[in-house]
């Protein structure tokens, strides 16, 4: 099935494709592709185990959910095309929350009985809150949601998301390959990336995303300020997830900056250096969950973390944008 | 003779088309830059303006309260979103504008730290331990464990004391959205047509008093708004001639262009099209319309985009109906690349359509209420279309970034890179 695509993705291609459309081309086969796939794999084999046992504390549905986040945050910076029809990559990771609106949504869902889980077309219509990776959490790991409602009602509704997660993550798939991929293939040739140069543009922008969402809202909310540390805003504190997700999203977006960074060794040397002061950093904390941040002295290395993740930013913005021709652009952080 | 005439000017019309390169002059950048700056000062002096009536609206109400007041104040505070709203675009490029704009327009608050709420409401959250705090009740309180008395409400306490209280940005204590909900009170419909509904009598003297503290609610009400006027009144004066803001972005070029574009795209994109509109859709949630109480969110979105417009045609109509217009981005783009220019124009006013068709379908009586509710095909098509439309021309403000030579970066060498242990030390 992979030789097919790969065959069709040859097949489009024109004969002399440039350098920016052959670095497309490597980016999309051996960054894209591989994490997408495992995104639709790994949800797959959640709903699966969902729909075998309704003890949502069994060992196979725990650690299916963390597989399956992980492979979510492995491509949470690719935030474009795909993920961007309809509300998908928004259903499946509706963080962060700062107005609580998934724990509101799922009490009045849960104690309703909300009869909107029963079909797979009435649940992907429901709000994005009560939908995907941060929805189920709460069914696993807090304890007041679990206590609502029965436990068939949540049973179903677990069963619910995961399906929901799943098929959301076939479909990016499915139009990744080949269609999309075919589009940014096709760049130059068509309306949506007018030359060569916007495909690249795209990438590199979502590696700048990537860095910027990790160090601004994943580490910055849990910091807070100085006098007023916020540990409870953490993402995924509940399931221990907190540092696991800074350390994935960052090794995504890195893994896709090396590689728009061609085989330059200047970049990747730069680059190198960078992840030995990221991991170096990381290392350092204790807290899965930043809880670090209440205390000034350990407070410290999260902010270290911080700091590493912006270099990284940084590099990205004034070293590889130089080197590609590309410009920052605009992303959805954008606003306030 | 008049066959002559028309044939000339056909002719000219003509060769005007055949020869663009001719006919299109670059403009100075300068020039461009200094119609940006007049829009800004135009834009927020008509804000000031359209501010003091309502400061005087709301004096009328509080010294004579009737429901004729209060539709006249809700009435200048709806004329008064008109030019404000046009302003946003001014936003995310001039830091000037973006340390100042959480006092007049932040948005979403909880607005229970302000005045009564209904029991719907909740109390306090995890996010935020006064979102139930109602200073309007409570003469003394305690605030992030300090004690604060409030026995009087002046702008001071507003500005000083409770906006952001406790570092929590939902504590929305002045500036537009504050006032709104203390004219309009709280929209109980939930996915039904219908705005707040908040009795005039909650302003009423004496015995006629609903709600309880309708003297300190007035007092709140002033101070909010005697604040709003002196913050847009010191806005207005940093693009005047001799003002800051203007001088910030007149001193570079290319900083002043950037400015211009960061703020189009920024607005557009990552503020509109995704905060304001598609997360309130995806969420099904009525409290995520951008003007709730007055329910007149349609009109909020319609001259945000209208501001992107303005920005980039070099143009803008004041309240007075008089027009500021000059040299523009638009020109200097179309002197480099029509092609462009014309993409950028077309998509600006796909964008204005599709919020004019959110704007004459609420205007009609489709509340943006409704079009939020879960299932309603019809309102998430005509969300969409002004999501779609804002996120298309985003994309083309990108290319007159690049084509307009403001994207390179230079690079400097840092501590941090050229010797990682740095940050350790």
């Amino acid at each position: 099935m992979k030789k097919l695509c790969t065959l069709f993705l040859a097949l489009i291609l024109p004969v002399s494709a440039s350098a920016d459309t052959a670095l497309v081309d490597r980016v999309i086969s051996n960054h894209v592709i591989p994490r997408f796939q495992t995104l639709a794999r790994t949800t797959a084999q959640l709903a699966e185990t969902a729909a075998q046992t309704c003890d949502l504390d069994n060992g196979q549905v725990i650690s299916d959910y963390h597989a399956a986040f992980d492979a979510w945050v492995g491509v949470s910076h690719l935030r474009f095309g795909p993920t961007e029809v309809d509300d998908r990559a928004f259903a499946l990771a509706f963080w962060p929350d700062p107005r609580s609106k998934t724990p509101k949504a799922l009490y009045k869902m849960i104690s309703e009985e909300d009869p909107v889980i029963q079909l797979p077309a009435n649940y992907s219509q429901a709000s994005i809150a009560v939908r995907g990776f941060y929805a189920m959490e709460y069914l696993l790991f807090d304890a007041p949601t679990r206590e609502l409602g029965h436990g068939e009602y949540q049973c179903a509704l677990f069963q619910a998301m995961t399906q929901d997660t799943a098929a959301i993550s076939q479909d990016i798939l499915d139009d990744w390959q080949p269609d999309y991929a075919a589009l940014m293939l096709s760049a130059g040739q068509n309306e949506r990336y007018q030359t060569e140069k916007e495909a690249v543009q795209e990438f590199f922008k979502a590696a700048l995303t990537g860095f910027q969402f990790t160090k601004d809202t994943r580490i910055a909310r849990p910091l807070g300020t100085f006098d007023k540390p916020r540990p409870n805003r953490a993402e995924a504190r509940r399931s221990g997830r907190s540092l696991r997700n800074v350390v994935l999203a960052t090794e995504a977006s890195l893994d896709l900056a090396r590689r728009l960074g061609r085989g330059d060794e200047t970049i990747q040397s730069r680059f190198d250096r960078l992840e030995h002061v990221f991991t170096t950093a990381v290392a350092k904390l204790e807290s899965p969950v930043f809880a670090d941040v209440m205390d000034p002295q350990s407070r410290v290395k999260v902010e270290v973390v911080q700091q590493s993740v912006d270099r990284l930013l940084e590099y990205t913005l004034g070293g590889l944008g130089p080197y590609l021709g590309v410009a920052e652009g605009f992303n959805a952080l954008d606003g306030d | 003779m008049k066959t002559l005439t028309q044939l000339a000017g056909l002719l000219a019309a003509t060769t005007a088309l055949t020869a663009p390169t001719l006919a299109e002059t670059a403009p100075e950048k300068a020039a461009v830059i200094s119609t940006y700056a007049d829009i800004a000062e135009a834009t927020y002096s008509d804000s000031l303006y359209a501010a003091k009536n309502l400061q005087s609206a709301v004096a009328a109400l509080v010294a004579d309260p009737s429901a004729e007041a209060l539709q006249a104040a809700k009435a200048a505070w709806l004329a008064a979103r008109v030019p404000y709203q046009q302003s946003e675009v001014f936003r995310f490029g001039n830091a000037i504008v973006d340390d100042w704009e959480g006092k007049v327009n932040a948005w979403p608050l909880d607005e229970g730290l302000i005045d009564y709420v209904d029991a719907s409401y909740g109390g306090a959250t995890d996010e935020n331990a006064a979102a139930v705090l109602n200073v309007v009740a409570n003469p003394t309180f305690q605030l992030g464990g300090t004690d604060v008395d409030a026995t009087t409400i002046t702008p001071a306490l507003l500005e000083e004391t409770l906006q952001e209280a406790d570092g929590v940005e939902a504590n929305v204590a002045t500036g537009y959205h504050a006032i709104e909900f203390l004219l309009w009170g709280q929209d109980l419909n939930g996915h039904d047509a219908g705005s707040g509904n908040r009795p005039w009598t909650d302003y009423a003297k004496g015995d006629d008093c609903t709600n309880g503290n309708c003297d300190r609610r007035g007092a709140y009400l002033q101070a909010a708004t005697d604040l709003l006027v002196s913050d847009l009144d010191w806005m207005a004066a940093q693009w005047g001639a001799d003002g800051e803001a203007r001088a910030a972005i007149s001193g570079d070029e290319i900083a002043g262009l950037s400015a211009m574009l960061t703020g189009m795209g920024s607005l557009s994109y990552g503020e509109q099209a995704g905060e304001r509109m598609r997360l309130g859709l995806m969420l099904n949630d009525p409290e995520e319309e951008h003007d709730c109480f007055s329910d007149n969110t349609h009109n909020s979105h319609y001259y945000d985009g209208l501001g992107v417009q303005n920005v980039y045609l070099g143009e803008y109509v004041r309240i007075d109906g008089t027009v500021v217009s000059g040299p523009s981005l638009a020109d200097l783009v179309a002197a480099k690349d029509p092609a462009l220019d014309a993409q950028m124009q077309g998509k600006l006013s796909n964008t204005m359509m599709a919020l004019g068709r959110i704007k004459s379908a609420a205007e009609a009586g489709f509340a943006y209420d409704q079009m939020l509710e879960q299932g309603n095909a019809a309102g998430e098509a005509l969300v969409m279309g002004g999501v779609n439309g804002l996120i298309d021309q985003t994309r083309t403000i990108e290319r007159i970034v690049t084509e307009l030579g403001l994207s390179s970066v230079a690079f400097e060498g840092s501590d941090s890179l050229d010797n990682p242990g740095a940050v350790f030390e």
